[in-house]
């Protein structure tokens, strides 16, 4: 399944396994720290990942190593990660590919063309073509992009109406 | 028996170690590969080993700012010289569970995962002195090790008084000696916020405003005596 990050997956709390293979980055890897450790002050670097702050300095809150990134005209924001491979969490608007562990819904195809939103409303996911529209559920498997009316095979998920936004 | 002291005259305990040394302290992370975070600890014939199930979703949603933490101490039948009846679900398996949970909930960042639960699970495989230390070491492995962030690690260790020396580690026969023995784990890197002298100083200054009270009762009960029984 792939996956267009928007703010909102990057901090659900429920998606635990994340396979993600962004596509660009741009970091420096040196150092291996463990928690407790502190790294600078806020006024060298803002936080990221992996750290917390105490008294106007930035921790570690795990063990591993010690990621730097360059955002332009702002502060490095400093993060600590467990792998290097693997951790490095992607900016908004990356292709990740991801499995949802707590969703009910999709197990979808790697098509290209969808773009899957996962919100936090009870872990209700929504499913709409790239074209934007939302799809609308035709029958128990099916549904349909009221633009380019589309068809494709899902399964439809029942949404008890108050947890539907209108 | 003769000859058994806990402290010998040259300073050497019943394991030959000196006042304030450890013992030796093996440990392991990454046991298994089904759960999120484990590992084994050895301090001397201590062995303890944690296992840690990390973020996952808390059905009765319990806390909606933060994690909740579920610990569970239990020690193997094997553990004790005496074959163990009840591993767990008795008193202190509750009591040391309840103290575990406390001291893991000052120490991970819990309000990275709100609405969520995370199990830590620890087992005593061999006892010898310092329980709990070695279940709090170990847990904090398991936690490393499973990436849950937290403020610092959580160290442990007991402290016992022998002949006003004190004794650092102390091993089953020490603990059981009938002297004063204390646990303590803290974070060691100075994030340890501690209230103990000033909570310390009140209680002092409490109990000694109640002596004051006792002993008026007590001398207006013999007044009251007196004066009954005649002089």
């Amino acid at each position: 399944m792939t996956v267009v990050v928007l703010p909102t997956l990057v901090e659900s709390t429920y998606c635990k396994s994340l396979w993600i293979s962004a596509k660009s980055f741009s970091a420096c890897v040196c150092v291996c720290v463990r928690a407790g450790d502190r790294l600078c002050s806020t006024e060298d670097c803002m936080p990221g990942t992996g750290v917390y702050l105490r008294h106007g300095y930035i921790y570690s809150s795990l063990a591993g190593y010690v990621l730097r990134k360059n955002e332009g005209e702002e502060l490095p924001v400093i993060s600590v990660v467990r792998e290097t491979e693997a951790q490095l969490l992607p900016d908004v608007g990356a292709i990740v590919t991801c499995k949802v562990r707590f969703g009910e819904l999709l197990m979808s195809t790697t098509d290209v063309k969808e773009d899957v939103r996962a919100t936090e409303k009870d872990r209700y996911i929504s499913v709409s073509l790239l074209s934007g529209a939302q799809m609308v559920p035709i029958s128990w498997c099916e549904m349909q992009c009221p633009r380019t009316h589309a068809k494709e095979f899902r399964k439809v998920a029942r949404v008890q109406p108050e947890y539907l936004q209108a | 028996m003769a000859g058994l002291e806990l402290l010998s005259d040259q300073g050497y305990r019943l394991d030959g170690r000196k006042a304030t040394e450890l013992r030796k302290v093996h440990a392991r992370m990454g046991l298994f590969a089904q759960v999120d975070g484990s590992a084994y600890i050895e301090q001397g014939n201590t062995k303890a080993l944690a296992v840690v199930y990390g973020s996952h979703e808390d059905r009765a949603a319990r806390l909606h700012d933060r994690a909740v933490i579920n610990c569970q101490y239990s020690m193997a039948t094997f553990s004790t010289a005496e074959r163990k009846r009840r591993p767990h679900g008795d008193r202190k398996s509750t009591e040391m569970s309840l103290h575990l949970k406390q001291t893991f909930e000052a120490a991970v960042l819990t309000n990275l995962y709100p609405r969520s639960q995370i199990d830590i699970y620890v087992k005593i495989l061999q006892s010898d002195g310092g329980n709990y230390s070695a279940c709090v070491n170990a847990a904090t492995l398991a936690v490393i090790d499973a990436g849950i962030p937290m403020r610092d690690y959580v160290c442990a260790c007991t402290a016992g008084f022998v002949d006003e020396t004190p004794l650092a580690d102390l091993c089953h026969a020490e603990e059981s000696g009938g002297g004063t023995s204390l646990a303590l784990a803290l974070l060691p890197r100075g994030g340890h916020i501690d209230h103990l002298e000033t909570l310390m100083e009140a209680a002092m200054t409490a109990c000694k405003g109640v002596s004051k009270v006792l002993d008026e009762v007590v001398r207006q009960h013999l007044q009251e005596v007196s004066a009954l029984t005649g002089e």
